[in-house]
C-alpha cells in the first residue's frame, strides 16, 4: 500500500513539475539575458542602470532605472533640491530612435539641515525613466543604453558632485516581458508609487504675505488626511524650511505656506505646480491662480507630517512582527475556511482514532505539524524563488496549473474511498496496535495529511493572510519564510495542542464502532472536495474533463480490487495484479488529463450572477470616463471565499438594484488561470491573492478596497457612496 | 454553517482592522508659517553688521555708505563655488571693484566645518584664489549670514549707495557645478551692477540661490 501512496505523491509532484518547466525555463532565460555593465561606485554612492523588464519589445515603452545606493549620512536630490544641493541629471546616449522620457521622480524625503530644508533621497532609490523603443528594432537585437548620471551627493558637512557612466545592454524580443529578476519588482513599485496627477483641482492665492494653496476633489474628496505637505517643483516659491499649516474640509484641504523670496520678489507666476503629499498618498497638482475652492476647510487643522515622515520602505522589526503575528492568526482562521474543511475532516478522523493513546496522538500531532511546516517551506521557497526569477505569481499559484488540480482531485478521491472503507492504508483500523511496523503509516499518514492540508488550503486567502502574505512577499526572503512558517504553525496549532494535551484527549469519546461510522461520514466532504477540484479543472481546460473522470473511475476500481485483496489474503495475488493494471490505466489517463490544453477562451466567470464584463485597466478607465462607478471583482474558481462572496453578497437582488441605481459597471478579473496583468494589479493593492474587490468612483483616483468577506450591506452602501 | 463562519471571520477581520493602522504619530505643533517676512527682501534696507576681516580689522557695512556693496558668501570646498572660482568670479570682482564697487566676500562656515579659515590661512586666502574682492570677512558664528538669510554658497547680495538691497540670490541661472555651464549663463550680479550703474531699476532683483548649504554652527539661533 505504501507503494500506492508513493505513486500518488509522485503523480502529484510529476504533474506539478510538468507544469512548472516552462515557467522555470523563462525565469532562467530572463536571468541570463540582459548583460548589465554592473554598478559603478564612488566612495559615497553606487549607481547602476537596471531594467524593469527582462527585455524590450519593439514599438513599446521600456522602463529602465538608475539605481542609487547612497552611503549612510549622504543624500542625493529630487527635481527641486530645496535649499541646497542639486537635482540628479541624466545625459543619455541611446541607439537611433530610442527616446528617453523624463525621470519619474519618487516622492522625496524632507531632509532638514538646521535652518535649511532639502528634498532628496537616502539609502537605496530608483529613478525610473521610460524609454520609447521604436517599432523598427528587430527582435534578437540588443539595445546598448548609456547614460551619464550627474549626482550631487551631500552630507551635512559637504557636497560632492559625482559623475558616473552607466550602461546596460537590453535585449529586444517579442511578447510581454517578465519582470527582471533583480530589480524589476522594485522598479515596478517605484513606477506605480511615483506621484502623478489624480484629477485634483487646485488654486493658489498670494495675499498679505501668505500663499494659500487649496486643493479639492479626486482622492481628497471625503478623505480625512492627518497631514499634508506641498513640495513645489520650482525653488524660491515657498520657504522650503517653514512649517506648513493646513485645514481640511469635506472636499479637500487648504495649506498656508510661507512665501519664498522668489515669490515676494517676482509675484505669483501660475500655475504653481508640485507634489501634494499626505498620509493617504501623494499626487502631482497644478494650481491656477484664484480664490480658495469650496469645502476645503472647516473640518479641523492638519499638520505637515514632518514628524510622521517615515524613512524609505525598509522592513522594520515592528512590521515584521506584525506580519508574523497576523500570519499566525491567519493560519488559525484557515482552519475555519471552507476549502480546508475536508482536510479538517481527515484530521478529526485521525484524532478520534488515536485519542486514547496519548503517545500515539502526540506523535501524530507532531508529524502533522512537521508535514504542514515542510510543505509551507517548500511552497513558500518555490514561490519566492520563482518570484525572484521574475515570475508574476501569487499565493495559491499551484492551483492555477490544471495538472496539479487533476492530481489533487484524484488524490481526494483516493482519500475519500479510503474513508469509505473501500481499502485500508497500512492495515488501517484493524491493524492498529499490531506491531511497531504498522504504526509507521500512522506518523507518515499524519505527515501526509499535513502536506495535503497546506496544498489545498493555500488558495483560501483568509483575511489575515492577505495582509501578512502581501507584506511577506516584499520582505527579504528569510523574513518572508518565517512569516510563511508562522502561517503553517497557525494552521496546525489547534490539532497539535489537542494531541499534546492528555486532558483534552481524555475528553474525546472512547473508540468503538461509532468511529467507523464517523469515518464513513467524513468521506463525503472528501468526495465533495474531489468534485470541486474536478469542476475547477473542467473550467481550466478545454475539453479534458472526460479524461479526468476516466482516470477517477480506473482509480476507484483499482482501489476497490486492492481492498478485496486486503480482505481475502488467499486470493490476493490476482486481485493485486488487476489493481495494479487499473492503477496504471488511471495514471495514464491522469497524465493525459494533466497535459490537456488549457481553455483558450477567457470569458468572464459565469459564476458571478450580476451581468459582468471581463476586467482590464482599459475597461475601468472607459467606464470612469463615462462617469460610471466601477466594481471590480478579482476572483478565481478555486477560491472558495470568492465563490461565497459571489453567492451571498454579489448576486442578491438588493445588490443588483444598487448596481443599477448607481449605474455601475461590474468587471470581473478571473485569476483561475495565470494572468500576469491581474497579478500585477493585485500587487498594486498590496495583495498576493484573490479575492480583491475594488470600487472606483468617477473623479477619485484611488479605488476603495472592499473587505474580503463581503456582505450585501457593505456592497450596497459602498455603491451608494460611489454614486453620490 | 458557512454563514456562521463568515460572521466569525468577519468579526475577526473587524478586530484586525481596528489594530492595523500604525497610526501616524500626530505632528508636532507646527510653528506659524509666516515668520520669515521679517528678513529683508529686495528694496528693503540692508541689515547693519560688523565683522572682522582676514587681516583682523573690523569692517562695518556703515563704513561703505555711499558706495555700491556686493556681498558674496563663499566656501572654498564647495563644488559650486569652485566652478565660479575657475576665473569667472575673480573677473567679476575685478570688473566691479574697478567700477568703485566694494566687494565683501564672507565666510560663514563654523569652526571645524568645510570652508572655515582663520589666522594665516585667512590672510593667504585672497592670494591662493587670485581673488579681487575688497575684503574677506569672517563670520564663524554665522550670525551675519543668518541675518541676511544666506542659505548657500555662492549666495549674493547687492546693496545700493543708500543702503537698500537691490539684488538677492543666486549668481546665475545655471545651478550646477559644471565649468562649461559658465559659458552662456546669465550672470545676475553682472547685469544688476550694470543696471545700477546706468540708473535703471534692477531687472532681476531675486534669483533662486543654489549651491552647498552654508555650514552654520547649530548653536546659532536663527
Amino acid at each position: 500500500m505504501r507503494l500506492l501512496v508513493a505513486l500518488l505523491v509522485w503523480l502529484t509532484f510529476a504533474a506539478s513539475a510538468s507544469a512548472a518547466p516552462s515557467a522555470l525555463d523563462q525565469a532562467l532565460k530572463a536571468g541570463a539575458a540582459p548583460v548589465a555593465a554592473g554598478p559603478q561606485r564612488t566612495e559615497r554612492i553606487e549607481a547602476e542602470l537596471v531594467p524593469m523588464s527582462a527585455w524590450a519589445t519593439p514599438g513599446s515603452t521600456a522602463i529602465v532605472a538608475v539605481r542609487q545606493k547612497i552611503k549612510p549620512g549622504w543624500h542625493t536630490y529630487w527635481r527641486n533640491q530645496g535649499d541646497s544641493g542639486g537635482p540628479t541629471t541624466l545625459s543619455w546616449s541611446l541607439p537611433d530612435g530610442v527616446v528617453p522620457g523624463d525621470i519619474l521622480w519618487p516622492l522625496p524625503e524632507r531632509q532638514r539641515l538646521q535652518s535649511l530644508m532639502n528634498y532628496g533621497y537616502s539609502d537605496v532609490v530608483f529613478l525610473p525613466v521610460p524609454l520609447q523603443v521604436p517599432a523598427s528594432v528587430q527582435p534578437g537585437q540588443t539595445l546598448s543604453l548609456r547614460v551619464t548620471a550627474h549626482f550631487y551627493v551631500c552630507s551635512d558637512e559637504m557636497c560632492v558632485p559625482e559623475d558616473l557612466d552607466l550602461s546596460l545592454s537590453l535585449p529586444v524580443r517579442d511578447g510581454a516581458a517578465p519582470l527582471d529578476p533583480r530589480h524589476g519588482q522594485a522598479i515596478q513599485v517605484a513606477v506605480a508609487s511615483a506621484p502623478r496627477p489624480a484629477g485634483i483641482e487646485a488654486r493658489a492665492a498670494f495675499a498679505d504675505g501668505r500663499l494659500t494653496l487649496s486643493a479639492s476633489g479626486g482622492p481628497l474628496a471625503d478623505a480625512a488626511p492627518k497631514w499634508a505637505y506641498f513640495f513645489p517643483f520650482e525653488g524660491g516659491v515657498i520657504d522650503h524650511a517653514a512649517a506648513q499649516t493646513g485645514q481640511r474640509g469635506p472636499q479637500g484641504l487648504t495649506l498656508t505656506l510661507a512665501p519664498g523670496r522668489g515669490l515676494t520678489a517676482n509675484g505669483l507666476k501660475p500655475p504653481l505646480s508640485g507634489v501634494l503629499s499626505t498620509d493617504l498618498g501623494a499626487w502631482e497638482i497644478s494650481a491656477e491662480q484664484g480664490a480658495a475652492l469650496g469645502e476645503v476647510s472647516g473640518e479641523g487643522v492638519i499638520g505637515d507630517g514632518e514628524a510622521a515622515q517615515t524613512p524609505a520602505s525598509s522592513t522594520t522589526p515592528l512590521a515584521f512582527l506584525q506580519a508574523a503575528l497576523f500570519a499566525l492568526l491567519g493560519g488559525l482562521i484557515l482552519n475555519l475556511m471552507p476549502c480546508v474543511f475536508p482536510i479538517l475532516a481527515m484530521k478529526a478522523a485521525a484524532l478520534s482514532r488515536s485519542a486514547h493513546e496519548p503517545a500515539e496522538a502526540r506523535r501524530d500531532g507532531l508529524a502533522f505539524l512537521a508535514g504542514v511546516l515542510a510543505t509551507f517551506l517548500v511552497l513558500a521557497g518555490a514561490l519566492l524563488a520563482l518570484r525572484a526569477g521574475g515570475q508574476a505569481l501569487g499565493w495559491g499559484f499551484q492551483l492555477q496549473s490544471p495538472g496539479v488540480v487533476a492530481a489533487l482531485a484524484l488524490l481526494m478521491l483516493a482519500v475519500a474511498l479510503n474513508l469509505s472503507g473501500v481499502f485500508h492504508v497500512g492495515g488501517g483500523l484493524q491493524g492498529a496496535g499490531q506491531g511497531p511496523l504498522s504504526r509507521l503509516p500512522g506518523a507518515a499518514g499524519a505527515f501526509f495529511t499535513g502536506i495535503l492540508a497546506v496544498v489545498v488550503a493555500a488558495p483560501c486567502t483568509a483575511p489575515f493572510m492577505a495582509f501578512a502574505l502581501g507584506a511577506a512577499l516584499l520582505m527579504p526572503w528569510p523574513m518572508a519564510l518565517v512569516v510563511f512558517l508562522m502561517l503553517g504553525l497557525g494552521l496546525a496549532l489547534p490539532y497539535v495542542l489537542i494531541s499534546l494535551s492528555p486532558r483534552l484527549l481524555s475528553r474525546l469519546p472512547r473508540p468503538g464502532p461509532w468511529m467507523e461510522t464517523l469515518r464513513n461520514l467524513l468521506a463525503f466532504p472528501m468526495y465533495g472536495a474531489a468534485l470541486w477540484l474536478a469542476w475547477v479543472y473542467g473550467r481550466q481546460t478545454a475539453d479534458a474533463l472526460a479524461l479526468l473522470f476516466g482516470a477517477g473511475l480506473m482509480l476507484a476500481l483499482a482501489l476497490w480490487l486492492y481492498g478485496r485483496s486486503q480482505a481475502a489474503p488467499g486470493k490476493g495475488r490476482l486481485a493485486a495484479v488487476a489493481a495494479l493494471l487499473f492503477l496504471l490505466a488511471a495514471l495514464g489517463l491522469g497524465v493525459l488529463a494533466a497535459r490537456a490544453a488549457p481553455a483558450s477562451t477567457d470569458g468572464a466567470a459565469s459564476s458571478a450572477h450580476l451581468p459582468s464584463q471581463p476586467w482590464s485597466e482599459q475597461a475601468v478607465q472607459t467606464a470612469l470616463a463615462e462617469g460610471r462607478p466601477v466594481l471590480v471583482n478579482f476572483t478565481a474558481d478555486w477560491c472558495v471565499t470568492c465563490k461565497i462572496n459571489e453567492g451571498a453578497a454579489l448576486s442578491s437582488a438588493r445588490t443588483a438594484e444598487a448596481m443599477q441605481a448607481a449605474n455601475a459597471v461590474y468587471l470581473v478579473g478571473d485569476w483561475t488561470r495565470r494572468d500576469d496583468s491581474i497579478t500585477a494589479e493585485l500587487q498594486r493593492h498590496g495583495r498576493s491573492g484573490v479575492p480583491l474587490y475594488l470600487l472606483y468612483a468617477p473623479g477619485r483616483a484611488k479605488p476603495r478596497v472592499l473587505p474580503q468577506l463581503l456582505t450585501e450591506g457593505t456592497v450596497v452602501d459602498a455603491l451608494k457612496d460611489a454614486a453620490s | 454553517m458557512i454563514r456562521m463562519l463568515t460572521v466569525a471571520s468577519a468579526s475577526l477581520l473587524l478586530l484586525a482592522a481596528c489594530q492595523q493602522p500604525p497610526a501616524a504619530t500626530p505632528d508636532k505643533a507646527a510653528p506659524a508659517a509666516t515668520e520669515t517676512a521679517a528678513v529683508a527682501g529686495p528694496g528693503d534696507m540692508a541689515p547693519a553688521f560688523t565683522l572682522v576681516d582676514a587681516e583682523g580689522v573690523q569692517r562695518s557695512l556703515a563704513d561703505f555708505k555711499g558706495k555700491t556693496v556686493v556681498l558674496e558668501w563663499t566656501n572654498e570646498g564647495c563644488p559650486f563655488v569652485k566652478k565660479h572660482y575657475t576665473g569667472a568670479m575673480q573677473a567679476l570682482q575685478r570688473e566691479a571693484t574697478a567700477d568703485g564697487v566694494v566687494w565683501l566676500t564672507i565666510i560663514s562656515s563654523a569652526p571645524g566645518t568645510q570652508g572655515f579659515v582663520e589666522g594665516e590661512e585667512a590672510r593667504a586666502w585672497k592670494a591662493k584664489h587670485q581673488a579681487a574682492f575688497t575684503h574677506l570677512l569672517l563670520d564663524p558664528t554665522g550670525e551675519v549670514g543668518k541675518r541676511y538669510d544666506a542659505k548657500t554658497t555662492p549666495d549674493m547680495r547687492i546693496i545700493d549707495p543708500e543702503g537698500r538691497l537691490i539684488f538677492i540670490g543666486g549668481i546665475d541661472d545655471r545651478p550646477t557645478n559644471k565649468v562649461e555651464d559658465l559659458e552662456g549663463a546669465n550672470n545676475f550680479v553682472r547685469t544688476a551692477l550694470a543696471d545700477a550703474k546706468a540708473g535703471r531699476p534692477v531687472q532681476t532683483a531675486f534669483a533662486q540661490p543654489y549651491g552647498c548649504a552654508i555650514k552654520y554652527p547649530e548653536t546659532v539661533e536663527s
